[in-house]
């Protein structure tokens, strides 16, 4: 089975039409493998999308809304999603460029392109450029701006649970902790750093990051600060009113 | 199963044991089933799949004694066998009505919009990025359009639907706590 046809099949699952064999094997399927209850719970958020956006059909549309709004949560997610398109229509973002042109070779994007000659000979001359640059790249010594690249930062990743061992960083270096975040609740977080229970730093305005499909909030410490122990960041949220709430603690320890 | 069965703590112990003997693994395994349960009896068209989702593992459990020896495999197809019985009782029984529909109570919806609204600014910016360009589309332009965004952020289709997926489930959280805060 194909994913579309998984797509379609769990579509018409959630709208109550689907053939009763496909149903128990898709059932049974959600209680035994994973990412078939994961990938149900995707599509349901696209289903309501298409429902808000007045995509479906009317057959669907009924279905949608005598079977599959039945239940006070998935009422809730439909509130969801039609505020989330209010939110999105009212916050237009530019279009995606279509990345066929894209895909263009360089030489069918020239002036020359339909004449086969001309073309090949301009892309001689780009390539030989090309290959010039480079050259004179490789012979000249690093670049200021090389030299700039590599930042003198020890990056460590700190989960609520675990309690990694981190080196004392070499002298000029920094270390950047990444304190793992499950959501981004607040605008604004606040750290306080405490070494063998002593609070020796706290750090304001930071911000919350994006990486992979996790939540961080950096947290950048000078290495001179830092000498062997056990440490402790505890992290709280800023709300609007300024109040602090106190959201993870995290622990490492500083070694020879 | 007997009407005045009730679940204690070392029958739920006794459950966990038998779903796997790590109980960390054993505690995960038993969310999963209840999540799935819950998932099925909606997709039965039940308004209370919670409730059925409970009986259907409390039946199970109380069965534990009679079963643990003899059987053997995949121990989730045990708590279908149990749900599907749980339901044909279930639909025997009168079925309970749906609950009102969603009030348009404006006040309500404006303060919803507002939370969403601050939510989605303190989204990291890629994040807002991707949530606003995912969705900048729609009917037949849609998937192409999805498709462009995914190759232009080097990623899968598949992937994208997924990041954009959890960056949702995210907002959701945060859009209930800012609702329980406002309204105190």
């Amino acid at each position: 089975m194909n994913p579309t046809t998984d797509k379609q099949e769990m579509r018409s699952y959630l709208l109550g039409v689907l053939e009763p064999d496909s149903k128990t094997r898709l059932e049974e399927q959600i209680l035994s493998a994973p990412e078939t209850y994961e990938e149900l719970l995707v599509v349901e958020e696209e289903l309501i999308d298409h429902y808000v956006a007045g995509g479906l059909s009317g057959l669907d549309r009924q279905q949608f809304e005598t079977h599959f709004l039945i239940t006070a949560e998935r009422q809730k997610n439909l509130r969801f999603g039609q505020l989330l398109k209010r939110y999105v229509n009212s916050h237009p973002f530019p279009e995606v460029e279509n990345s066929a042109p894209a895909k263009k070779s360089l030489m069918f994007s020239l002036p020359a392109a339909g004449r086969p000659v001309m073309a090949f000979s301009i892309a001689g001359v780009v390539l030989l450029g090309v290959v010039l640059l480079g050259w004179l790249g490789f012979r000249r010594p690093p670049s200021r701006w090389a030299q700039q690249r590599v930042e003198p930062v020890v990056v460590v990743t700190l989960a609520p649970a675990a309690a990694p061992q981190v080196s004392v960083p070499p002298k000029g270096y920094t270390l950047k902790l990444e304190l793992e975040l499950a959501n981004p609740n607040f605008h604004n977080y606040k750290s306080e750093l405490f070494r063998e229970n002593t609070s020796v730093q706290t750090r304001g305005e930071l911000k919350i990051e994006a990486k992979d499909s996790r939540y961080v909030v950096p947290l950048t410490i000078t290495g001179e600060m830092l000498s062997p122990g056990d440490y402790e960041v505890k992290l709280s949220g800023v709300s609007e009113s300024g109040g602090n709430e106190f959201i993870e603690k995290y622990s490492f320890r500083v070694i020879e | 199963m007997n009407k005045d069965w009730e679940l204690s703590q070392e029958a739920f112990d006794a459950l966990l044991d038998w779903l796997d003997s790590d109980r960390e693994q054993a505690a995960l395994k038993y969310e999963k089933i209840r999540r799935s349960l819950i998932k099925i009896f909606t997709g039965r068209g039940c308004v209370v799949p919670e409730d059925l989702a409970d009986e259907t593992i409390n039946r199970v459990t109380s069965k534990l004694k009679e079963i643990e020896n003899e059987f053997s495999g995949d121990r989730t197809r045990y708590f279908f066998g149990v749900a599907n019985k749980v339901h044909l009782e279930h639909l025997r029984r009168k079925l309970p009505q749906p609950g009102p529909p969603p009030t348009n109570d404006q006040d309500r919806i404006e303060l919803e919009y507002n939370c969403l609204e601050r939510c989605i600014e303190r989204l990291p910016k890629e994040h807002r990025e991707m949530l606003l360009r995912y969705h900048g589309a729609e009917g037949p332009a849609e998937t192409e359009h999805r498709r462009a965004l995914a190759e232009e952020l080097g990623i899968a289709p598949n992937a994208l639907r997924i990041r954009v997926y959890r960056i949702r489930m995210g907002l959701k959280e945060c859009l209930e706590k800012c609702i329980e805060r406002a309204n105190g």
